[in-house]
């Protein structure tokens, strides 16, 4: 039975998904597209009512965000805008939502170039959701088959493997990522750059998920069905495929479940120290590493809104992992 | 017995004629053995009121207190707190003006310099300071072994200064050849106590001496504060130095405030906060955002100063270094493009300075065509003109080195390919800003750029030994108003020739006229020749586009209400320069109990 | 007893050996040195620079360095900060009080409250405050470290009730009370922060060991003997709780320090974490080897203390088998 909040919880995390996927139809602007008259502008404010106190059906913007009253723009469902491919094969210009030039709409204010955060948003989240997942990806297959041959093996090998997750986890591996992106070519689209530097990140990450799978593999391996395949000859490389692992997949999944907003976090720290994507580019992270500087914590509030969505993915996550979990009788670590 | 009283007078008369002639030998004996009455330097400030403290906030911690190691700028602020030199340049007029010398006689070739000392000066804990001192300052300063950075600024002609003691209050120091800069030389050549360094150099460990853990009785200079406590991580205490040498006008002894504090804060936004909390007095150095949000919040306790353009100036700059010997065929290709002077106006002209300066410095510095900035009130060669942002003349220029457009507005070279590069640059906030800007500029007349951000010392690796870059954006300052502190820059195989560590050869002509006419200006010993040397350098810079100068930004500083004269100047240290004179207005003095 | 603490001691010292090696290779890895970033100061000229790296060791091979590094370690100075220019051992050395005294205060607050919470949350009846318990700390756990330190920080300057930055105040006094006073207005902010980044594991943890143990047989029998509640809880569950939550005790020792290195250089805490940070960008790496060996030496500590501390707590671990 799958409860409500678990229910919730999937639903708003396909829909972000989605969103993501369908980010240039969703985003009334193109996120390096510079306004720079607009510069730190807090979000445009909607209508329904105006000021002669008529109700419109169709919400409304005033000009120059807002400030100019003369001038009304009325939001336009499924308009032009600018063009895109869809999906990476045809173009397309029409987008869910937008009003007419000279008039702006931005729902969550313009940065320091007068950038729609909102565009920006789900263009970052594109970012944000492909780091988190591809290095949890690699952080839980690494760490999975070290962890299995570690615990199945036992012995000097998994004292090795286990010494060296210790160490793994001591090192300091900023310094690697310091010189992660001087390695690849300056010409080297900064999108490639990212993900090399984001598959270092989720490799790095071995060590936890390797510990909890040999604990898994330690127990699994003395259950009597796994005994008796080795007694009909079934090498150990067989057991591990066909009996251990699935066995471990509620877990693993449920690992997979809190890797990921925790690569995403970690991404956010990486865009903090400067080491993130690269300008233009948006993720969620850059976006919040804005909040570090004084006049934005201060002054500029809007810029503190691209924490909700990593907030908002954590929170579904950690729900979906605690219900696998509970199914399984176990607490995720 | 007539003779009683007069015999009494005598006698009286006797006693009192020995008493004055041994008061008068004693005197004698005491002027001649040594204590000469002080001369003090007279300041022209406002005079003050005396006590207080004076906390400053850093967003790095002083690393050293030694002159010979320092390399930051916060260590060099700390030591500038600490110690004196000869002869100094006031950071407001940007001249020069006495300091421990009282003057200097300058040869007519600017090669000897006759410096007479202060009389009856002494250092923070109390010893005199003579032309010992001096000689031994300058012997550790020119001493090879001891590498002090101080030695490449006093080397003439490849040859090191000779400094000789005339006697104790005078030092003469001979260039083999006449020293452009004259007495700016001095200027932070701070003066070294021989009574507590002889040892350690006499031992080879004076490169170890005077790190942060040394003990307060251990360091001494002749600056208008001395050291007092190092608390790890967080603040370096100075206090004042009863010794100093300087009064102001109302015959009050100079410097007012009891301590100074420079408070750790770890980062640029933390001294912001910190500023807002009350835990810092002085702001230095604010990014121009920063200073606009403060500003904005119009606290009476709070003093803003915008000090305009500093010697600081950002620049773009292109590879053109001699790539022949090194793997980086994809480079030279575009040095095609790089080299053409036309190619380089067209891209200068195309980038939208102001909307740098309104967007990235919310207006806070100033745009600039030349490296020589605003700032430097007496060098600028004023007939360089700046030249307003044109797309049209880009295009114009680009059309005519050869260049086309295609259908989709892309920039095409001569032989067809489409003109694309990338601008490397470190991961400092407002540079990143300011190349997105460019890109979005110089995508108007059709050139793809992309942007690539490395940390510091991996971009400085990268320009430096790899060569391996297309266009680099960057910041340099310059430590001095003069055209001396520019001979590692202009000239060809200077060090920080950045755009063409490998020359190529043939050289440029024009680059060839830099090199004589920075050579020529530092060997000139006539003021107005050098200004017109430099002037031509400068024409030359801004023709020929070996970088493409930026802006500048402004010296913005903040304080709190009632700390008098506080005057943020255009060269570092930019607040404290003249900390011997602030003080506190008699409302906010004393001021140690609200600090927290 | 003796023998396992031998054991795991001699395992400790070959592992920092080891880190020490990797540390050492790894950090040659990103280009640059620590004396590159002066050919940006153009008052140094490429021959001090050179001389200067010569001083430093900069241009020898990577193995001639280990080894030098190694002299330098048995003279008791673990190297010299290129930087400051002092031994890193004197350099770490108050730094690394600084940090433990933060991340032992962060510690008890955090299990305290954290027991106090997980505890509660096990027992009440409820449900509510159950839920809001549980609700309360999943949000915390979803929000990033880094916002609810600089919340605080802007809670601190808009209230101006706390210092920020630092750990004494500017003015010495001579009286205990007032020196802990300051002390305790200094650490304010910082512990908050690590207990709240910490809370939701802790919480989660206990309220599950808790409830666990209420539901096992024991507990069952206890209950049916008429023993009352409250000894049952105190004397019985807490115990068999016991196990899990020492074995998070380690785990959640190395999660506070990495925690505590971000908190550190957002609250300008004068600990290790500011210092690492540094040094890694300006490439002072022996500064950065020494802090890395020190952390490495907590996390080692941390898991033996919990290893011991599991050995003395639960009978079921000394009994051979």
């Amino acid at each position: 039975m799958i409860r409500v909040k678990t229910a919730i919880a999937c639903g708003v995390l396909a829909t972000v998904h989605g969103l993501a996927l369908l980010a240039n139809f969703a985003a009334p602007y193109s996120f390096a597209a510079q306004k720079r008259e607009f510069a730190f502008a807090p979000p445009t404010a909607v209508h329904w009512i105006d000021r002669h106190a008529h109700f419109h059906w169709r919400p409304f913007v005033y000009g120059s965000n807002g400030e100019d009253e003369s001038r009304v723009y009325p939001i336009r469902f499924c308009t032009r805008g600018y063009s895109y491919r869809f999906a990476g094969l045809f173009p397309l210009n029409r987008h869910v939502f937008g009003v007419d030039a000279p008039g702006v709409l931005f729902l969550l204010g313009t940065d320091g170039f007068g950038r729609d955060q909102f565009s920006r948003l789900l263009a970052g989240s594109r970012i944000s959701l492909t780091a988190g997942w591809l290095a949890a990806i690699l952080s839980l297959a690494l760490g999975a088959v070290l962890g299995g041959i570690s615990g199945y093996h036992g012995g000097l090998l998994d004292d090795l493997i286990m010494r060296m997750s210790e160490i793994s986890l001591a090192l300091p591996w900023l310094y690697l990522l310091l010189a992660g992106r001087a390695f690849l070519p300056l010409d080297a689209p900064s999108s490639t750059a990212y993900l090399v530097l984001i598959s270092v990140v989720g490799i790095l990450g071995w060590a936890r998920p390797a510990r909890l799978v040999r604990g898994l593999t330690l127990s699994l391996r003395e259950r009597g069905y796994v005994l008796a395949a080795r007694t009909f000859g079934a090498s150990g490389g067989y057991l591990l495929r066909t009996h251990i692992l699935p066995d471990a997949l509620s877990v693993l999944v449920t690992q997979m479940a809190l890797l990921v907003p925790q690569y995403i976090m970690a991404e956010v720290t990486l865009s903090f120290l400067g080491l993130g994507i690269d300008e233009p580019v948006p993720s969620w992270g850059n976006m919040l590493a804005g909040v570090q500087h004084y006049h934005v914590l201060v002054s500029s509030w809007w810029m503190l809104l691209p924490g909700v969505p990593p907030a908002v993915v954590a929170l579904c996550c950690f729900t979906i992992a605690d219900s696998l979990a509970s199914r399984a009788g176990a607490i995720p670590l | 017995m007539r003779d009683a009283p007069a015999r009494n007078r005598r006698k009286e008369h006797m006693k009192q004629t020995v008493r004055a002639a041994l008061v008068i030998s004693i005197g004698c004996g005491w002027s001649v053995s040594g204590a000469p009455a002080e001369e003090l330097l007279v300041t022209s400030a406002a005079p003050g009121k005396y006590g207080g403290d004076l906390v400053v906030a850093e967003r790095s911690e002083p690393k050293t207190l030694n002159p010979l190691m320092a390399v930051e700028n916060v260590s060099r602020e700390a030591i500038g707190l600490l110690m004196a030199d000869l002869i100094h340049i006031n950071r407001d007029s940007q001249q020069t003006e006495p300091a421990l010398a009282v003057s200097a006689d300058i040869s007519r070739d600017a090669r000897r310099y006759v410096v007479h000392l202060r009389r009856g000066v002494r250092f923070s804990d109390g010893y005199p300071f003579d032309a010992d001192d001096v000689l031994f300052t300058f012997d550790v300063y020119l001493d090879a072994k001891v590498h002090a950075p101080q030695r490449d600024l006093l080397m003439s002609g490849g040859k090191p200064v000779a400094v000789r003691k005339q006697d104790s209050n005078t030092v003469v120091f001979e260039f083999a050849q006449p020293y452009g800069p004259r007495d700016r030389l001095f200027d932070s050549l701070y003066i070294l106590p021989r009574h507590l360094l002889l040892k350690p150099y006499a031992e080879g460990k004076l490169n170890g001496a005077w790190d942060l853990k040394v003990a307060p009785g251990g360091i001494a200079g002749l600056g208008p504060f001395r050291f007092r406590e190092y608390v790890p991580g967080q603040r370096l205490v100075l206090e004042k130095n009863p010794y100093y040498w300087k009064q102001d006008r109302a015959g009050q002894r100079l410097p007012y405030v009891k301590r100074v504090i420079f408070r750790y804060t770890g980062s640029e936004d933390a001294e912001a906060l910190q500023f807002e909390n009350g835990g810092a007095d002085v702001l230095s150095r604010l990014s121009a955002r920063n200073f606009d949000a403060i500003s904005k919040r119009r606290d009476p306790s709070e003093v803003l100063i915008d000090a305009g353009p500093s010697l600081e100036y950002h620049f773009l700059f292109f590879n053109l270094n001699d790539l022949s010997n090194r793997n980086l065929s994809h480079i030279q290709a575009k040095q095609v493009w790089f080299r053409d002077v036309r190619f380089r106006q067209a891209v200068s002209t195309a980038i939208d300075r102001d909307a740098i300066v309104r967007l990235v410095y919310a207006g806070r510095a100033t745009p600039i065509w030349s490296p020589v900035t605003p700032g430097n009130k007496l060098w600028r060669n004023p007939k360089v003109e700046p030249s307003p942002r044109s797309v049209a003349k880009a295009r114009t220029l680009l059309g005519s080195a050869g260049f086309s457009w295609n259908s989709a507005n892309r920039l095409l070279d001569s032989s067809g390919r489409l003109v694309e590069f990338s601008i490397v640059t470190n991961t400092n906030a407002e540079r990143v800003q300011m190349a997105t800007m460019i890109q979005q500029d110089l995508e108007e007349i059709g050139i793809d750029v992309r942007i690539a951000t490395l940390e510091l010392r991996t971009m400085l690796d990268r320009i430096t030994t790899t060569l391996d870059y297309d266009a680099c954006l960057m910041g340099l300052a310059n430590g001095d108003a003069d055209p001396g502190s520019e001979m590692s820059i202009w000239p060809s195989r200077a060090s920080a020739h950045f755009w063409e560590l490998e020359p190529t050869t043939p050289a440029p002509q024009w680059q060839t006229e830099i090199d004589r006419l920075m050579a020529a200006q530092m060997s000139s010993s006539d003021p107005r020749e050098r200004k017109r040397l430099y002037d031509r350098v400068q024409e030359l810079v801004a023709a020929n586009l070996p970088i493409i100068a930026l802006i500048s930004p402004h010296v913005l500083a903040g304080s709190k209400t009632g700390l008098r004269n506080f005057r943020p100047a255009a060269l570092l240290p930019y607040v404290l320069w003249n900390a011997d004179e602030l003080f506190w207005d008699a409302q906010h003095n004393p001021k140690t109990a609200s600090h927290q | 007893m003796i023998r396992f603490a031998l054991r795991r001691a001699v395992h400790a010292a070959v592992l920092l050996v080891v880190i020490s090696l990797c540390s050492f290779s790894l950090l040659q890895l990103a280009p640059g040195n620590y004396v590159d970033a002066m050919r940006l100061d153009v008052s140094i000229s490429p021959d001090t620079a050179a001389a200067l790296r010569a001083r430093y060791g900069l241009n020898q091979s990577l193995p001639a360095r280990y080894v030098r590094w190694w002299g330098s370690v048995l003279r008791g100075e673990f190297g010299v900060s290129f930087a400051y220019g002092m031994p890193v051992g004197s350099l770490l050395w108050p730094r690394i009080k600084n940090t433990l005294l933060l991340a032992t205060i962060a510690a008890v607050g955090l299990w305290t409250v954290g027991i106090v919470l997980g505890v509660g949350a096990a027992i009440t009846p409820s449900r509510v405050l159950e839920h809001v318990v549980r609700s309360f700390m999943s949000v915390l756990h979803s929000v990033p470290d880094l916002l609810i330190a600089l919340a605080l920080l802007l809670l601190a300057v808009r209230t101006r009730l706390f210092p920020i930055g630092g750990m004494t105040g500017l003015t010495d006094s001579a009286s205990l009370a007032a020196n802990a006073r300051d002390l305790a207005e200094h650490l304010a902010l910082p512990v908050t922060a690590l207990v709240l980044i910490g809370l939701p594991l802790v919480v989660r943890h206990v309220d599950a060991a808790v409830r666990d143990a209420l539901r096992s047989p024991f507990i069952q029998a206890a209950r049916a003997h008429g023993i009352p509640r409250r000894r049952i809880l105190i004397a019985y569950a807490l115990p068999a709780a016991a196990n899990p939550l020492i074995s998070l005790l380690g785990y959640s020792i190395g999660g506070l320090l990495s925690s505590s290195l971000l908190v550190e250089v957002i609250m300008g805490w004068p600990g290790l974490g500011s210092l690492l940070l540094e040094s890694i960008f300006s490439r002072d790496v022996h500064v950065v080897i020494g802090a890395t060996l020190v952390s490495a030496l907590f996390l080692i500590t941390g898991n033996l203390i919990s290893d011991l501390l599991l050995y003395v707590a639960d009978p079921r671990l000394r009994v051979k088998r």
